[in-house]
């Protein structure tokens, strides 16, 4: 076996852990790909032509919803503006390879696949195959994720809605939240999303709540950073 | 149609905020602002996504305040924050509304 394909099944199999989150995500995912009313066809375009995650769920959602093109657009954009922040951090990783290589790269990056690259570019700077062991966990998650999509998109028509298994889709992303509670402005930031959330969704027009309340909770966190940093330059003097 | 090209635009434009620094402004700085901002986008969006989720049930007349999910909810958040697990608070949240919904109705 080449020292490259070596390296890209080295890269898949290092997220094999990351599936755990990965799954039960992808198959709530696709219970609501299915409530949005989807077609098969549909969902295999939107399990495959883009990643995104949180971003893909709130997407699919407004657009059940019949909210208009801008509010849907804006909120997924809005969402992954994080992942402008992932490629540049993972520049130096990929700046040797070509442009169309780096463009796939951007397709396939995931929160999961960047966070394993990253800890193995703090291991080994030095590696000329870390480029090889990106695509391959990159594009392990991404096909477990397609796969859980599609299929929690078919287990949509066999469970009995008196189960309310869309229940699971908060309780998912409940469970992601508690990482980034740490610190008390990013709490706050939490607290006036969720709140302006509760207002706001019911009653702004065209689906725009969500939007809305989120730029409510990263603007309260970012004034809670702001004292919060005064805070630490005292402690610091 | 109209969903394709709205996913395609979506799909489209997720590679360009994706490959942002990668393919299309390679080697510049954030300005810093953002790079904080960028911090409060996780806490933010996941709350504003669970928040509605566990208070409303949605019916054909709009947003009703459901108690049974408020109640489970608040059970699966204890259970979250506790086992860091996601498949717990699954399994603890559902338990609970099927649980509640049983007892109440």
């Amino acid at each position: 076996m080449s020292g490259k394909k070596r390296e890209f099944l080295r890269g898949a199999r290092s997220g094999v852990p990351l599936m755990i989150g990965v799954v039960p995500f992808g198959l709530v995912l696709g219970l609501a790909v299915r409530e949005a009313g989807l077609t098969t066809i549909q969902s295999v375009f939107f399990s495959t032509a883009l990643l995104g995650g949180t971003a893909q769920l709130a997407s699919v959602q407004l657009y059940g919803a019949q909210a208009s093109a801008i509010v849907v657009i804006a909120t997924a954009i809005i969402i992954n503006l994080r992942y402008s922040m992932y490629s540049l951090s993972l520049y130096p990783v990929l700046k040797e390879r070509s442009f169309p290589e780096r463009l796939f790269a951007a397709y396939c990056v995931s929160d999961q696949s960047y966070a394993v690259t990253m800890a193995e570019y703090e291991r080994d700077p030095e590696s000329k195959l870390l480029p090889v062991f990106f695509l391959g966990v990159s594009l392990a998650i991404f096909f477990v994720w397609a796969c859980s999509i599609l299929v929690g998109y078919n287990l949509g028509t066999v469970i009995p809605p008196e189960l309310s298994l869309d229940f699971t889709i908060p309780l998912v992303f409940m469970s992601l939240l508690i990482p980034h509670l740490k610190g008390w402005d990013r709490q706050i930031s939490a607290l006036v999303g969720g709140f302006a959330a509760v207002i706001l969704v019911p009653s702004l027009p065209l689906q725009s709540g969500l939007l809305v309340a989120i730029l409510f909770g990263i603007g309260a966190g970012v004034a809670a950073g702001f004292f919060k940093k005064a805070e630490n330059n005292r402690g610091e003097e | 149609m109209y969903f394709f090209i709205l996913f395609g635009t979506i799909a489209l434009l997720f590679l360009l905020v994706k490959g942002m620094f990668l393919c299309f402004i390679p080697q510049s700085k954030l300005p810093p602002f953002f790079e904080r901002s960028f911090r409060y986008i996780p806490p933010a969006v996941l709350s504003a996504l669970v928040a509605p989720a566990i208070l409303y049930t949605r019916s054909a007349g709009g947003f009703d305040i459901s108690p049974v999910k408020i109640a489970a909810g608040a059970i699966a958040f204890g259970v979250a924050i506790k086992t860091r697990s996601i498949l717990a608070t699954i399994a603890s949240g559902m338990m609970f509304l099927w649980l509640l919904t049983y007892l109440v109705g």
